[in-house]
């Protein structure tokens, strides 16, 4: 017992003896985020209710970008791939659910309040049931016979998935904007002061807590959940534990389609979509994704939420910030120097053996 | 009786010869390994793999590194078919059977390397042992069954499988094996880089996992040992079986020795 407490004790000191203070790479990051503060705090002061607005506005982008880097992360966990077709999953399905809203369901913005909600709940349950059953048609016809390869050819082949579904998108709807019909009141919810919440932002809130606790639940407390969780730990071992390693694949990439479904109909509530809009929100999703620790479902939300406050921040509030040009360049900034300083993201851990 | 017999012999025609097939002799063979071929990629890994595991019994496989002991075990688990022979568990063919359904038969294994749930605690990676079970008054008793193996399981529990010690994973692979109640459990290298103490106390365990009812394959380069607890031997090189006897026989034999200090 002694030994073991020994061996735990020595980390601190450790890192004492080896640095000696901060390192450089420290002291820069330190020095931005002090800036970062400084300047969110300037912004609030100066304009609190500006602030809390765009505060809100990164909150449902964030919620969205929560919704693709979950997906993400669920599936590089159970197979270490990045699945590039994620995000054009993810665009597809919001332009099929323009389809089912116009076409299927004759939905235009005129209906009773009963009739919208209907509408959108039947809207998200058949946009999530089509993404889910794509996203697993995906793993079965471009990534199952791969198993066994080096990782490199399930992710050229995931490379190709991502052109065949995004050209599939451009097949079906060529290069013209969708958008969802004026379903929600363009007005606000409530306003206090100049602070408003509007309807498109709390549907976004009123739909992803409860995916987020249904997943949670999922992966948490049941069997299907235990089974993924240890398929990811070790593939071979789950299989020799009686766990059916092909199931649970699948059932990984159905919960990953699903939310990608969920995150295309809000995100069509709020913006319109396009063929390549995947692209750049898979792009940025995926850094979400890894900036939370990839594989980590927390984490995926946590860095969703993240990189949605980055955003409208830096493009909403009037101080001290790059502006609107600046988004990306900030978002892949983040990407790279997480990869470099620290891989395993904000809640990732360091595995022992490197699992 | 002469009215009798051949009415048994007509209504359940398959079964009862189906058995006889798969018990020669009344033995009671468990596993039953026919001539298998396996691959791994264009690595011809057995050729020709025969060998049988009857109830009651503690079989070994010894041989040097890379004769093919895991592969074998692999290949009765299901993770990788043979391309030629046939197993049979219980005289059902299991050849091209998938992983989880030979599990769900009754064969259990504690691999190679353990290959524990390193993120998982040791109660959670014992619990994922019984994954297929239903029946919780059971799987409870088993748990207590394997704390009682191994008291210190029960004192680490809690704790998370990667941080433990090579012994105490040796354990927590073990007992999660044990944990499916298995018809058959095979080991492989349970030896593995433990200490010499810790050597004595894993093989006493399988001796006593046997005395309470459960045949067992056993994998081992540690020959001496491994012929010491089994009843029957075969000694594999090089994708073949060389030798196989009575393990008391075999642990005398001048080409064992051989074998297990790697001379040529």
């Amino acid at each position: 017992m002694s030994v073991e407490a020994g061996r735990e004790r020595p980390s601190p000191l450790d890192a004492l003896r080896r640095g000696g203070g901060p390192g450089p790479v420290a002291v820069v990051g330190v020095i931005v985020l002090v800036l970062v503060v400084a300047a969110l705090i300037h912004n609030f002061v100066e304009a609190p209710q500006a602030f809390i607005n765009v505060s809100l506005i990164g909150l449902s982008t964030g919620a969205v970008y929560a919704l693709v880097a979950l997906g993400y992360t669920l599936v590089y966990g159970i197979l270490q791939l990045i699945n590039f077709a994620h995000g054009d999953v993810f665009a597809l399905s919001g332009l099929i659910s323009s389809s089912i809203m116009i076409d299927v369901l004759h939905l235009s913005g005129g209906e009773t309040a009963v009739v919208i909600v209907a509408g959108l709940a039947a809207t998200l349950a058949m946009t999530m049931a089509g993404a889910a059953t794509l996203n697993a048609s995906i793993e079965f016809l471009a990534y199952r016979r791969l198993r066994g390869q080096p990782r490199l050819t399930m992710l050229i082949s995931a490379v190709g998935m991502s052109f065949i579904v995004q050209n599939i998108a451009l097949a079906i709807y060529d290069v013209n904007y969708q958008s969802a019909p004026p379903l929600l009141p363009s007005g606000a919810v409530f306003t206090v002061g100049n602070v408003s919440l509007q309807w498109d932002k709390l549907t976004v809130i009123l739909v992803t807590i409860p995916v987020l606790i249904l997943l949670t639940w999922l992966v948490r407390a049941t069997k299907q959940g235990k089974a993924m969780r240890a398929t990811a730990q070790d593939q071979d071992a789950a299989a020799m534990m009686g766990i059916n390693v092909n199931r649970t694949i699948t059932f990984t990439f159905v919960l990953a389609g699903a939310l990608a479904g969920a995150a295309g109909v809000l995100f069509l509530l709020q913006f319109q979509m396009r063929y390549d809009t995947g692209f750049e929100l898979g792009l940025i999703a995926f850094t979400a994704a890894v900036l939370g620790g990839i594989g980590n479902l927390a984490g995926a939300a946590l860095g969703g939420l993240l990189i949605g406050f980055i955003q409208a921040y830096n493009e909403g509030l009037a101080h001290w910030t790059l502006g609107g040009d600046w988004t990306r360049s900030m978002v892949f900034g983040i990407l790279i120097a997480i990869l470099v300083f620290r891989p395993e993201g904000l809640l990732g851990e360091r595995t022992p053996e490197g699992v | 009786m002469s009215e009798q017999a051949p009415e048994t012999g007509a209504a359940p025609a398959e079964q009862p010869r189906e058995e006889r097939r798969a018990r020669p002799g009344g033995n009671g063979v468990i596993l039953e390994v026919a001539d298998i071929h396996t691959y791994y990629g264009s690595i011809h890994a057995l050729k020709g793999i025969t060998l049988e595991v009857r109830e009651g019994e503690i079989v070994t496989l010894i041989g040097a590194n890379g004769a093919g002991k895991s592969t074998t075990l692999r290949s009765i688990n299901g993770l990788n078919h043979p391309r030629r022979g046939a197993i049979r568990f219980q005289g059902k063919d299991i050849t091209n059977e998938a992983p989880h359904r030979i599990v769900g038969m009754g064969v259990a294994q504690s691999p190679e390397g353990r290959k524990l749930f390193p993120r998982m605690s040791v109660l959670e990676n014992l619990e994922m042992g019984a994954f297929q079970r239903t029946d919780r008054g059971g799987v409870r008793e088993d748990l207590d069954r394997v704390y009682g193996l191994f008291p210190r399981l029960n004192e680490r529990k809690s704790q998370k499988a990667g941080t433990l010690s090579g012994g105490e994973q040796q354990m927590v692979a073990m007992g999660r094996a044990l944990m499916a109640r298995p018809k058959l459990l095979m080991l492989d290298e349970p030896s593995m880089g433990l200490a010499p103490i810790f050597v004595e106390r894993i093989f006493d365990i399988v001796r006593e996992i046997n005395k309470q009812g459960t045949p067992i394959l056993l994998v081992e380069q540690n020959a001496l040992m491994a012929l010491d607890v089994a009843s029957r031997g075969y000694v594999m090189e090089t994708g073949h079986i060389a030798l196989t006897d009575d393990a008391k026989v075999l642990a005398r034999n001048e080409q064992v020795r051989k074998t297990y200090l790697g001379e040529e």
